[in-house]
């Protein structure tokens, strides 16, 4: 499916700490709040409902792995990878764009 | 970091089990275990700020219930076929509303002529008959502002006052030249006839035949049949209001219940 961007940061965090692996609600949860992750600091509320409509557009499905019978895990889909991989690509190009105009270092850390 | 007490955490997931009871059914049903388990797990890290936590919890709550609220009204109402059926259905009950209101009215300001329909034809036959308008027509002088009786007015073939058993303002009021005018070629008409601004008369105008001619009137005033008039109107309004809060209630939940079903899981 097609999904539009950019996407919402809760969205983005999601998909980009599920890049990293098979995840549970809580690991995501603290994997968003770091910087590296988004720095999201994001609810059970939001993380669920996110996760719903990723599922609903089949970004994400929830997997059969539980090491706790109400620890539910989550995996990224081909068609969420792809959103991920064309959000960065999309944030790539702005960092690019904003080096180009001075407003960050040259070859620097984005 | 100072680990929080026990007791601490579970007022805290008591009352986050209590919070979550606020989400729409199916969301809870499906999500509540797990939510609950994210926050004991959030609850057991000892990197995490207490503090920090709940303010991103209670701020978490807040978004979350708004969002999942509105996105479960929104699923529940948006379906094209469901909004279509609702509005065939609005469309079906404010035109049947109107055409109710139309019919009442129309009736109720037909019944309006009917005592003036007899008594119209009885003047007008006396007359025809060579009867004096003064013997005809009753000498009592209604107010046709204030009374809601029915009056009768008797006219020469020129439109003059020749009787009345009625005034306004201490006079007879004169016809529209174009109600006799009518009255002439088609023998009777049924009017609402205003001889002052606010006062409208039920009239039933009629031709007198025979050598003589002229024409009768008789009226009475419209004040009590015109807040009837208004009453079915306000009835009927509240009924058509009342429907569309039925439909409305009904909508929604035929929507709720036939929702589609949630993501499947692998």
């Amino acid at each position: 499916m097609i999904v539009s961007t950019p996407l919402t940061p809760a969205v983005f965090a999601i998909l980009l700490s599920l890049a990293g692996g098979d995840r549970h609600g809580y690991a995501m949860m603290k994997d968003a709040r770091a910087p590296e992750g988004g720095g999201i600091a994001m609810g059970p509320g939001t993380l669920y409902g996110t996760l719903e409509r990723l599922m609903r557009d089949r970004l994400v499905v929830e997997t059969d792995t539980s090491d706790n019978e109400r620890r539910r895990y989550y995996r990224l889909t081909d068609a969420g990878r792809l959103a991920l991989e064309t959000e960065l690509s999309r944030m790539d190009s702005a960092v690019a764009a904003a080096r180009q105009r001075g407003l960050l270092p040259q070859g620097g850390r984005s | 970091m100072t680990q929080p007490s026990p007791r601490s955490s579970m007022r805290i997931e008591g009352a986050y089990q209590f919070a979550i009871c606020l989400y729409p059914v199916q969301f809870r049903e499906s999500y509540e275990s797990a939510m609950l388990q994210s926050l004991r797990d959030a609850l057991g890290d000892p990197t995490l700020p207490r503090h920090t936590f709940l303010r991103t919890l209670l701020k978490d709550l807040i978004q979350s219930l708004i969002k999942e609220n509105l996105a479960m009204l929104r699923e529940t109402v948006s379906r094209p076929v469901l909004v279509y059926n609702a509005l065939v259905l609005i469309a079906l009950f404010s035109a049947l509303t109107l055409g109710f209101v139309i019919i009442e009215q129309n009736s109720l300001r037909q019944s309006a002529n009917d005592p003036q329909l007899g008594m119209a034809t009885d003047l007008a036959s006396r007359l025809a008959r060579g009867t004096s308008a003064s013997a005809s027509v009753p000498n009592d002088q209604t107010d046709m502002d204030a009374s809601l009786s029915a009056f009768v007015i008797a006219y020469d073939e020129q439109g003059q006052v020749l009787a009345s058993s009625a005034q306004l303002n201490g006079a007879v009021p004169q016809l529209p030249r174009g109600v006799l005018d009518f009255v002439r070629r088609n023998g009777e008409e049924r009017v609402t006839w205003a001889p002052r601004r606010d006062v409208r008369i039920a009239s039933v105008v009629r031709h007198v035949s025979g050598a003589r001619g002229g024409f009768v009137l008789a009226g009475r005033n419209l004040r009590e049949i015109e807040s009837r008039k208004d009453l079915v109107l306000e009835q009927a309004a509240l009924v058509w209001l009342g429907l569309l809060g039925i439909l409305f209630v009904g909508t929604f939940f035929f929507g709720w219940l036939t929702r589609a079903p949630s993501p499947a899981t692998t």
